[in-house]
Order: structure tokens, then sequence, then C-alpha cells
């Protein structure tokens, strides 16, 4: 991490190159890792100035964690989210997925690997309000050339798991927001990706449901194992989350 | 193509029915409006087509020169031995009859009064039974073969004379040699060939009695009527090879008047079918645009969750497809109706300039421009929709996401 004296949070320690135990160790939680972000820059252009988003960033997100980014609004949350989602690219650093540098790709091979490997919850759900939601969740898995029969078996597995089955037919604008966010994490987590890119995933929801939608999502990620990294301005978040990290002007400032 | 595109693209189509309705209507009337003008159009170059082989024959026998060169004196590059030509004509399997036809000019006289004439002598049998009811017969009766001495004039022509059927007239010409000649002749009948000028000139008499008016064995030309228009090219490749010494043309190289309307009639329909083009391109543009716009962050959510780029501007090209086709196939119904509606209940349309007689509005039904109009409509929808679609969906995933 560049100009900060802030102490880095352990798992972006092992990305910087701290000492490991042992070589077998080592292997171990590399092989755990599902992103690595290493002095990564980010620079936005407004009319004629420079605003710098991310000035080198270094973090690290194991397989089933749920990481939370947390900071006020500019404080690179939703530009790192955007890296690690590969709907951006960074101005310099590295970026690894699941031992894969990503973060020189092109927009086809980026687009094939979130198809395969990351999942999106957004705020505002962004359902595809003529799909049903069976076919919302069904979507990545079409995308992906998942055989019918197989889609079909996982769709309700999923739908299942987030209590939607009887909602199988209904359209989004049927549902309450915390369904809606439901279905979301069941598109989501479906194709069973690496990693699941959420971006502030309670903001639209009351406080209990946003509960239930934590609640699912972590344990939905445990059962899939798939990691979680979660920009939030949300406290109750924080407490179901396995690590938080406070993001001020595009560095990191501290591990809760 | 998996056919949940076309199921997205179907549900995509139907979120804004009012729009998609307004879309697939004003594609409907454009595509009936091409359809129906092409119809007119193909039944038009029909009509004439008929009536410009009918008048002349498929095929045109006469001397290379009668085409290329005027006459010095009548029937100058006339044909001679026509019974044996005739016979030979006849042989061809294709061929249905073979009609002489003297074309000459001159004077006509009621005693009193004399006029300008553009005559005709012909075979009357052979030229009714083939040609049909080709002339309107006003007053009288037809020619009949071996009844020589007889003529039909245009009922201009009979009114100008103050002639009646068996009213007596002098037809006066030169002769092949340059002399002057007359005859005698009564009036059999007037008709009309519905263009009232030609009808202030034209005289129809037998090929014998031209021949004796104009002291010659020779007959201008032979026409050949073959038993269909398809066959027209293939036998006019036969019977100029076998008759090197003539020139044998087709319907359509005579046929100034059909050649004329047709290119006329193809630019004014080709510019409105291509304004109509343009119509329903914007149109279908304009509704895919409003439709882009409306969904550029579901755009941006679908590229996130991995949607290549070409799989939402085919998803677009497939909506804009089924907007124009709807609105094709509706149009090319409603043109359908309107044409069998036409045919069934005709409706006569007013004399066109230079005629007396009106004709009845038909449409032609003609597969190839129904056909080639759909698929043109299918194709510049696909296209619009395509080229509207392509810069949002190539647009930055973060971008498209941010957009309210």
């Amino acid at each position: 991490m560049h100009g900060t004296a802030t102490p880095l949070p352990t798992l972006a320690r092992h990305a910087a190159g701290r000492p490991e135990a042992g070589p077998s160790r080592a292997d171990a939680r590399r092989a755990d890792v599902v992103l690595r972000l290493t002095e990564v820059h980010k620079t936005y252009r407004l009319g004629t100035h420079i605003v710098p988003a991310l000035r080198g960033v270094d973090l690290q997100l194991q397989a089933g964690e749920m990481l939370a980014l947390t900071g006020p609004s500019g404080s690179g949350k939703s530009t790192i989210l955007n890296l690690a989602g590969l709907i951006d690219a960074p101005d310099s650093g590295q970026i690894v997925l699941r031992e894969r540098p990503v973060h020189a790709l092109d927009a086809i091979e980026a687009t094939h690997l979130r198809r395969d490997a990351i999942g999106f919850v957004f705020q505002s759900f962004n359902l595809v309000p003529v799909m049903t939601v069976a076919e919302n969740v069904d979507y990545p898995l079409f995308l992906a050339g998942v055989p019918t029969s197989e889609r079909r078996r996982r769709v309700n597995e999923m739908l299942e798991a987030v209590g939607l089955h009887e909602h199988a037919e209904h359209r989004p604008d049927a549902l309450s927001g915390g369904q809606r966010q439901r279905v979301a994490i069941a598109r989501a987590l479906v194709k069973r990706p690496a990693l699941v890119i959420a971006d502030e995933p309670t903001a639209s929801l009351d406080s209990h449901t946003a509960e239930q939608v934590l609640d699912l999502m972590r344990e939905q990620g445990h059962a899939h194992g798939a990691a979680f990294l979660i920009a939030t301005h949300d406290a109750r978040l924080l407490d179901r989350c396995d690590r938080a990290i406070a993001l001020l002007d595009g560095q990191i400032q501290e591990s809760p | 193509m998996n056919l949940q595109w076309l199921k997205f693209a179907w549900l995509n189509a139907l979120r804004n029915r009012r729009r998609s309705a307004v879309t697939i209507t004003i594609a409907a009337l454009g595509t009936a409006g091409i359809l129906l003008a092409g119809g007119f159009a193909l039944y038009t170059y029909e009509g004439l087509a008929q009536a410009a082989a009918r008048t002349t024959g498929h095929l045109i026998i006469g001397k290379p020169d009668q085409f290329n060169k005027d006459e010095d004196t009548p029937l100058q590059h006339g044909l001679d031995d026509v019974a044996a030509l005739r016979a030979r004509l006849l042989a061809d399997s294709q061929v249905r009859q073979v009609l002489p036809r003297v074309e000459f000019s001159g004077l006509v006289s009621n005693g009193d009064k004399s006029t300008v004439m553009m005559a005709a002598g012909i075979d009357p049998d052979a030229e009714f039974a083939v040609k049909g009811p080709f002339l309107t017969l006003k007053e009288g009766k037809l020619l009949v073969t071996g009844t020589q001495g007889q003529v039909m004039l245009g009922e201009g022509l009979a009114r100008s004379m103050k002639a009646q059927p068996g009213s007596s007239l002098t037809l006066l010409a030169s002769t092949t040699e340059g002399a002057l000649n007359a005859l005698d002749v009564t009036v059999a009948g007037t008709f009309s060939t519905g263009i009232p000028e030609v009808d202030k000139r034209l005289i129809y008499t037998d090929v014998v009695t031209a021949q004796r008016l104009l002291v010659t064995q020779r007959v201008s030309s032979l026409g050949v009527f073959l038993d269909r228009m398809e066959a027209t090219d293939p036998a006019q490749a036969r019977l100029q090879a076998a008759l090197p010494g003539l020139a044998v043309q087709t319907w359509l190289d005579q046929a100034v008047f059909y050649r004329s309307v047709k290119e006329l009639y193809n630019r004014i329909f080709g510019a409105l079918g291509l304004i109509i083009g343009v119509i329903v391109v914007f149109v279908v543009a304009n509704a895919m645009a409003m439709a882009v716009i409306e969904r550029t962050r579901e755009i941006g959510t679908l590229r996130a969750v991995g949607t290549l780029p070409a799989q939402l501007v085919r998803s677009f090209s497939l909506e804009g497809l089924m907007l124009g086709g709807m609105g094709a196939v509706l149009g090319a119904l409603f043109a359908l109706a309107v044409s069998v509606t036409l045919l069934l209940m005709p409706v006569e349309m007013p004399p066109p300039p230079g005629r007396s007689t009106g004709y009845p509005l038909q449409i032609s039904i003609d597969p190839a421009l129904y056909g080639s109009t759909l698929l043109a409509m299918l194709a510049l929808s696909m296209v619009a929709a395509a080229l509207v679609a392509r810069r949002t969906v190539n647009k930055p995933i973060v971008d498209a996401l941010a957009h309210v």
C-alpha cells in the first residue's frame, strides 16, 4: 500500500510478501486465495481533472471468506468492486483471480471469466423485469451453456435454498424488496462462482429483511465456497462478515 | 439460434406495448404500401406486355431494313413469298398462328372530304381469333376473311367521314411503284382502340384489299403468335437461326410505350419503396433507441453477469426483427386482402390521359415481390435495431450500471 502508515490487514500483509511459516503452508494458503489485488491504482477523469480513486491498494480474499469494504462515499469501495468484478481495469497494479492475472484481460476474456467465476449482487437488485424469478436465476447458467436438465435442477435447488421456490414463475415486480434481493443472490450463486461482488446489498432493505438477506448470503456463501466482497455502509453487515477493511481517499485504513 | 434468445426478444418487444404497436403499424402500412404499389406496377407491366404482344405478335419477322430504315416507296422492304414462309413458321410446335400485316398510309375520301389515314391490312379471321377482342366494335360487324373491299374505321375517322356501316369510301395510296392508286371500299363497321387520336386515323382492311391498293404481293411483316409469353426468347433464337436472311424481333423490341411506362414506373415506385424503407428503418430505429436507452442499466447488468456484447446486439436485432417482421406480415396480409377484394369486386379506374376508356384497378399478387419485400423489411428492421443497440451494448459496464 502506498502513501500510508496504516497497518495492512492480515491477508493484505500476506499479499505484500511477508514470510510464511513454510513452503507447504504457503502453498495451501495460496491455493485458497480467490482474489489478490497488489499495488492497484485507478484514476478517473472528471472534465479536465484527474481524480485518484485508488492509490496502491493491496488486498487478498480467501475462498469462503466474507470481506466488507467500508468507508465514506468516494473512498474507493465501488472502484475496488468494479476492478475485482472485472467490469473495469486498473491503471496499474496486479489483480489475480484464482491464480490467474486478470488486470489486463480484453473485454471478451473478462466477460467469459465473469460469466464463469464471478457473481454480482446489486443494491437495487437489477433483475430483468420481463423474466420470471426462475428465468432470472437460470440466466447465468444459460449463458454458460449448462444443459437444460442440469439448469432446471440447479435453479430449483437454488430457489429452495433462498426460500423462493413457490415464486419461481412470478415476475420480479410481484416480489418484495427482500425477495428480489434473494433472487439476486440466487442468480449470483447458482453458477457456483469463486467470487461474489455485492455492492450495498442491504441498502434498499429494512433492517429485518437486511438481516435475513445477510444471513442468507453468509449461509449460501459457505455452502458454495464462494468468497464475498461487499461494499457497505451498513454496520449490521460488518458483524456478519469475517473481516472488514476501511477505505479513505482510495487507500486502506485499518482492519477493524 | 437458441429459442431462449427468441423468447427474451419477444418478451422485450412486449414491454412497451403501445410503442411496439405503433412501430408494427407503421411497418405494416409501409409494407402494404410497397406491395400494393408494386403489385399495381406489375399488373400494369403485365397488361401492357400482353397488349404489346397481342398487337404485334410475340415475334415479328421482316427484312432487316424493315426495322432499321425508312421506306422510299410502300413495302420497299416487305416480305415476298409469304405463304411459304408462313407455312414454315407454322411447322414450329410452339407457333400458334402467323399473321401477315400490310401497313400503309394514304388518304380516305367520302367524295366530299379527304383525310389522312393509317391503315393495316390483316387476315381478319385469324387476327380476331388469335387476338380476341382487341378492338371495341362500335357499329356494324367485324371484317371476314375472303370478303374483299371492306374496311373497318376508327370511330373518330368514321365520324369525320360521316361514314356508317354500308357507306362507300375511296382509299388512295401510293403503290409500290410510286404511282397513286385508288380503291373503292365499303364500311363493314366502326371500332375504338381506346385511344381517340388513333381512332381518328386508323383503318383495318384485309390483306388482299391492301395488296390490291398497293399493287403488290408483299406484306410488311409477319406477326408470330406463340403458345405462351415465356417461349418468346427461345423461339426468337430458334427462328433467327432458321431464317438467316430475315430479322426476328420480339414484341419487346417494338414495345416503345411498354418500355417507357416500365422505366417511368420503376423509378416512381422504386423511389416510393426507398422512402417507405427509410421510414420503416427510422421508426424501428427510433423504437429500439428508446428501448435501449430505457434498458441501459439492464444492459450493464447483463454484461456484468457475463453476456457478450454480440449476444446483446443479436437480442436487440431479434427484437427489431420481431417488430419489423410482425409489421411486414400484417402489411402483406392487408395487401393480399386488398388485392383479392379488387379481384372479386373490380373497381374501374378513369381513362388515363389520351385514352377514351378506363381500366380495372387490379393488384398483382406476385410471390417474388412479397418474398423480397418481406425479406427486405426483416433485414432493415434487424440492421436498424443492431446499429442502434451497438453503441450502448459496447458502453463501459460501469457507465451502463450508473445510468439513471
